[in-house]
């Protein structure tokens, strides 16, 4: 791929962007957030057409119009969150859109699936609902759907982004057996010890451009870094809070899951005041119903407790008046309404409180500086306050909601992935901002699967699986290996 | 939020609309340029029309101010009919039983109530059972059909007449004119419909209670996430809208027909939703809004003289609910 | 009984014809309010040229014509313009019931006398028969049936994996047509003539059998029977009393109506809609 150009209006997300991979090995396309990695890799499956630029495959010039032929000339696609229909069977979701013929022959089908599975080692049950997959078992349903399709080139993007360390390195051995075959593997990650460990060659995007390509073997991961954002990263937060008295407690939390079942099963935590605690774990092992409880929107038993006051049986909007602050995983879906001004979302979730709502009524002046004082916090760049939200890039949207989170006296600070789309950079500064609120006397917890984030922002960090809090022995409240041991259920 | 630029195919989709109309008056045999005339002349040529199309616009605008807050919250209320129908009856039955002033504010109240109740089991079945309001109310619209039908045909019948309606109320149990220079009449129910359509633009951009039912509308799971109740602002919602739904049916009892009958409602209901659809996102749009509807229904009602079936104001409504929305509520490309 | 039984089947072949009708778009991913238009346009189109044809195959052809071209606009609006699934139903359904209503007046009337030739309605009990039998058995068993859930249930995806959405749902949307022009046709054929509005909400029963039938083929012919019984029991029960007391005619003609929300309130917790339903 060369001189790549994709517009979207008047940004270009590419502008001449190259990339070139060799056969049989596997190829690490890294960047920050934003930085056009996605949307090279859709060029090439033919989901993005481009402005300008040339792709080749095998050395003959294509132009791909749809997904569809990218497929047929053996490219291959997985995108970061699946496109695994969970309402099909795993037999449905390997076959679609490259059936044998027009009748679906099951029984045919599901002993090629089989054959390929046992080619990787996998195991399935071709006619369960593949909505009963674990993350790490939709990746191996993704790369089973490759084969099928007989793909020669496959594109990972964040393969490893919900997986935990062991199941990540098993997809890594699955990959280089693939590439052993002769297949042509691409991994966008921003997991710099994976692709060192795992990838033959580099190429690293910096604001659409292609700044560097080179073997693995001829880099390090400080280097890499460095290239990445383009300069210096920030520093590891090095003060680190003496813990207050405890004022955020836990206490055998139990919540039903999405599917029914118990997904918190007893979990206690306790958050002191002043610290920021991260809670690592692999995606699945009960955050978001723990999370989804905390908040109130999911119902729950045993003890929450702020200061003493209990929070069981309050509604979300009891919660948020005692001082909980949140900052959402899906900010499209819980955080924010897209088609609103930034005026009308800064104040949601605090629009009850004085000097936003006077009474019954809201006052419009007041919220007009609200919503400029959280603009400012992050230093959301936007159009304008009176401008709808969805006009501003997601990162920026990130910013905005984690000022609002931050504003008008924060107790307790629930963020999932706070940092989700915003560059180093960005990251430090929402972490620098909740540990200041802390400081002044609120405590947080912030949930996130990136353990190395964790172990780097929070003033300790503690581990989830199977729906349990898990707590580092004393000392190694911020040790790698203890966490990581913790978050797979081993025992210490 | 502005509205995407127009393309060829929108254009196109408008002259097709426009098309259709035309074609169903020349396959009625009439002449479009005569139709065209009448159509004007009998809407907003002259007093006696003004009159018409002023008392056509009343029930549109209350009642399009009630499909305006229920799609506020989310809601696509089809049943604004229905409400309408029970609300017209009640209040006629209020003031049958109990003729005067008293009569008809107690009329006036309970006509909002019996609205509200019509559409409760819709928004009900929404917040707490996940079934879609359109299915619901739809259903509901019949039910209402039919007991209006046999209210009229039984209980509140006036013996002495040969159709199925009710006595004529009297005439000092009526909503009074506010200027009568026959053939020039304008009732105090429409400056009531005006105030609902300015008491609902506050209501929604000045009240915390308006701010969370737009929020449950945008987005029901941010506003829930927001500490907002969604399920009883869905409830409130739908039941606010057939209060104002049967507040319309009221008015028109009261102010103009005098009476309740079999087949009561032309389809307000219905048109309601065109109205507040065409006003788009704007509650005081609702005003222009209504008035539009109100000149195309009196316009059709005085082509029908040519021998243009009533059918005709259907084909209109489709053709032009399609060609707004298609301007208003398109939906971006992802 | 048997009187009672053919009530039944008569009553209930319309609505089964038309739910599947629904069931094939909504299963897509198109929300379909407007059944009862596209059963209307049919009944219209298939009387107004048995009268002046006097040819029954002719007279079904123009009535599936009618509802297939109905259809094909509801595709155009929600897919092309992506317009609301709801406000392009209810649009349609608006002009059907007004363009019927012009067009039997413009036609019909003048020729009065003329009896219309219709085909036999054992033909449409033999058409809802294999049309159950073929779309459970097109939704399990074919590909294009595949491509139809996926379609229905995630649209994105779907693209991802090379299908068109956008032409499964046209395509999805024909047969929608087609069905429901043969649901029309038999509507005008049992009354042997059109009359306005003579579907008399058919067309919503109709999609409230899909709704509790859980956009399956097999409980939605059910719920279809159910509710062609309810029916057919109010036409047998009109006039007899209950525990004494003779009950209005207009109960009978609620219930339904009545049976379908009091099963909304009832099942609907319980039946889960396709995933993609209205997603653009």
């Amino acid at each position: 791929m060369t001189g790549v150009t994709v517009r979207f209006g008047p940004v270009a997300a590419l502008s001449e962007a190259s990339f070139a991979a060799e056969r049989g090995a596997i190829h690490a396309l890294v960047g920050e957030n934003g930085a056009g990695k996605t949307t090279l890799m859709r060029v090439l499956f033919g989901a993005q057409r481009p402005d300008s630029g040339r792709v080749e495959v095998d050395g003959r010039p294509v132009a791909f119009r749809s997904s569809r032929e990218a497929i047929k000339a053996g490219i291959g696609m997985v995108s970061q969150h699946y496109s695994v229909i969970p309402e099909l069977t795993c037999l449905q979701n390997l076959t679609l859109g490259a059936e044998q013929g027009w009748w679906l022959d099951t029984r045919s089908a599901a002993a090629r699936a089989t054959e390929l599975a046992a080619r990787m080692g996998y195991e399935f049950d071709w006619h369960a609902p593949s909505s009963g997959l674990s993350p790490a078992g939709s990746q191996k349903l993704e790369i089973l759907k490759l084969l099928w399709r007989d793909s020669k080139v496959m594109v990972l993007d964040e393969p490893t982004a919900m997986l935990s360390p062991a199941d990540s390195d098993a997809l890594y051995a699955s990959l280089a057996s693939l590439a052993g075959e002769g297949a042509t593997v691409v991994v966008v990650t921003h997991r710099l010890p994976e692709v060192l460990a795992h990838c033959r060659t580099v190429t690293v995007l910096r604001a659409g451009r292609t700044v560097e390509a080179r073997p693995v073997g001829e880099t390090t991961t400080d280097e890499l870094a460095g290239l990445i954002v383009g300069h210096e990263p920030p520093r590891p937060v090095t003060d680190r809070a003496t813990a207050g008295a405890p004022m955020f407690v836990v206490e055998g939390l139990r919540v039903r899951g999405y599917r029914g079942d118990e997904a918190v099963k007893g979990a206690s935590l306790t958050l002191h005041q002043g610290e920021v605690v991260g809670l690592a774990g692999v995606d699945g092992n009960g955050q978001r119903e723990l999370f989804q409880a905390l908040v109130g929107t999911r119902p729950a038993q045993g003890r929450i407790e702020l200061q003493g006051e209990t929070w069981v049986g309050l509604r979300p909007g009891a919660r948020l008046a005692a001082g909980l602050r949140l900052i959402p995983e899906d900010r499209h879906r819980e955080g924010i309404v897209e088609d609103w001004t930034l005026v009308e979302n800064a104040a949601l979730g605090l629009h009850r409180r004085p000097p936003l709502a006077k009474g019954r009524l809201t006052d419009g002046p007041a919220k007009l500086e609200h919503a400029a004082r959280v603009a400012d916090r992050f230093a959301t760049r936007h159009g304008g306050l009176g401008s709808a939200i969805r006009s501003l890039s997601g990162g920026n949207q990130q910013r905005f909601v984690a000022g609002r989170a931050l504003a008008m006296e924060p107790k307790v600070v629930l963020a999932f992935q706070p940092t989700r789309g915003l560059d180093i950079d960005g990251t430090a500064k929402v972490y620098a901002a909740v540990r200041e609120a802390c400081r002044a006397g609120a405590c947080a917890l912030v949930v996130s699967f990136d353990l190395d984030e964790l172990l780097e922002q929070c003033d300790r960090v503690v581990a989830v699986c199977g729906g349990l809090v898990r707590e580092p022995r004393p000392g190694l409240e911020r040790d790698r290996r203890e966490i990581g041991r913790l978050m797979v259920g081993v025992e210490a | 939020m502005k509205a995407p630029a127009l393309g060829l195919k929108e254009v196109l989709l408008a002259l097709v609309c426009l098309g259709l109309v035309v074609l169903a008056v020349v396959v009625s045999g009439a002449a479009p340029a005569e139709a065209l005339q009448r159509f004007v002349q009998g809407s907003v040529v002259g007093p006696a029309s003004w009159r018409r199309t002023l008392q056509e616009a009343t029930p549109l605008l209350i009642a399009g101010a009630a499909v305006f807050l229920a799609l506020r919250a989310g809601l696509f209320n089809i049943g604004a009919d229905g409400q309408l129908v029970v609300g017209a009856m009640v209040g006629a039955a209020v003031v049958l039983a109990l003729p005067g002033p008293v009569g008809v504010g107690l009329g006036v109240v309970l006509a909002m109530v019996a609205g509200a109740l019509w559409a409760l089991p819709a928004g009900l079945i929404k917040a707490y059972r996940g079934g879609h309001e359109v299915i619901s109310t739809i259903m509901l619209n019949n039910l209402a059909g039919f007991l209006a039908l046999w209210a009229v045909k039984g209980p509140l019948k006036d013996p002495r007449q040969q159709t199925a309606t009710t006595a004529l109320l009297p005439s000092g149990s009526t909503l009074p004119d506010l200027v009568a220079a026959p053939p020039f009449r304008l009732n105090l129910a429409l400056l009531v419909a005006v105030v609902v359509v300015l008491a609902l633009a506050w209501w929604l951009s000045r009240t915390v209670a308006g701010y969370e039912l737009s929020a449950v509308g945008q987005n029901p799971t941010a506003a829930a996430t927001a500490g907002v109740e969604t399920r009883a602002v869905t409830v409130r919602a739908m039941a606010a809208s057939g209060a104002l739904a049967g507040l319309a049916g009221a008015c028109v009892v009261f102010a103009y027909e005098r009476r309740f009958y079999a087949d009561f409602s032309p389809g307000y209901g219905f048109d309601a939703l065109g109205v507040a659809l065409l006003a788009g996102s704007s509650t005081l749009a609702l005003l222009p809004s209504a008035l539009l509807f109100a000149i195309l229904a009196t316009g059709t009602t005085a082509v029908q003289l040519l021998g243009v079936p009533r059918g005709l104001s259907g084909v209109l409504l489709g053709a032009l609910i399609v060609a707004f929305a298609v301007v208003r509520y398109r939906r971006r490309s992802p | 009984m048997n009187l009672a039984l053919a009530s039944l089947i008569t009553l209930s072949v319309p609505l089964v014809l038309a739910a599947l009708g629904g069931l094939t778009s909504e299963r897509a991913g198109v929300m379909n309010i407007g059944l009862e238009g596209k059963l209307l346009a049919a009944a219209c189109a298939t009387a107004v040229v048995a009268v002046q044809s006097g040819n029954a195959v002719l007279g079904l052809l123009a009535g599936v014509a009618a509802a297939v071209v109905l259809s094909l606009t509801h595709a155009v609006l929600t897919q092309s313009f992506r317009l609301d699934h709801i406000i392009s139903g209810m649009a349609l359904n608006a002009l059907a019931l007004g363009g019927t209503n012009v067009v039997a007046k413009a036609v019909i009337d003048q020729e009065r006398s003329l009896e219309g030739a219709y085909l036999p309605v054992g033909f449409y009990w033999a058409a809802a028969a294999v049309a159950v039998v073929a779309v459970a058995v097109y939704l399990a068993r074919v590909r294009g049936g595949q491509w139809l859930l996926a379609v229905g249930n995630d649209p994105d995806k779907s693209r991802q994996m090379g299908l068109d959405p956008v032409r499964v749902r046209y395509g999805a949307l024909v047969a929608t047509g087609v069905l429901c022009g043969l649901g029309g046709a038999l509507i005008a054929s049992n009354a042997g003539s059109f009359t306005d509005g003579m579907t008399a909400g058919r067309g919503f029963i109709a999609l409230a059998a899909l709704i509790l039938g859980g956009w399956r083929p097999l409980p939605t012919l059910l719920a279809c029977l159910v509710f062609g019984g309810v029916e057919a029991a109010q036409l047998q029960l009109q006039g007899t009393p209950v525990f004494g007391a003779q009950l209005p005619s207009e109960f009978w003609g609620a219930l339904p109506y009545l049976a379908t929300l009091v099963a909304m309130v009832g099942l609907l917790g319980k039946t889960k809609a396709p995933a993609g339903l209205g997603r653009a």
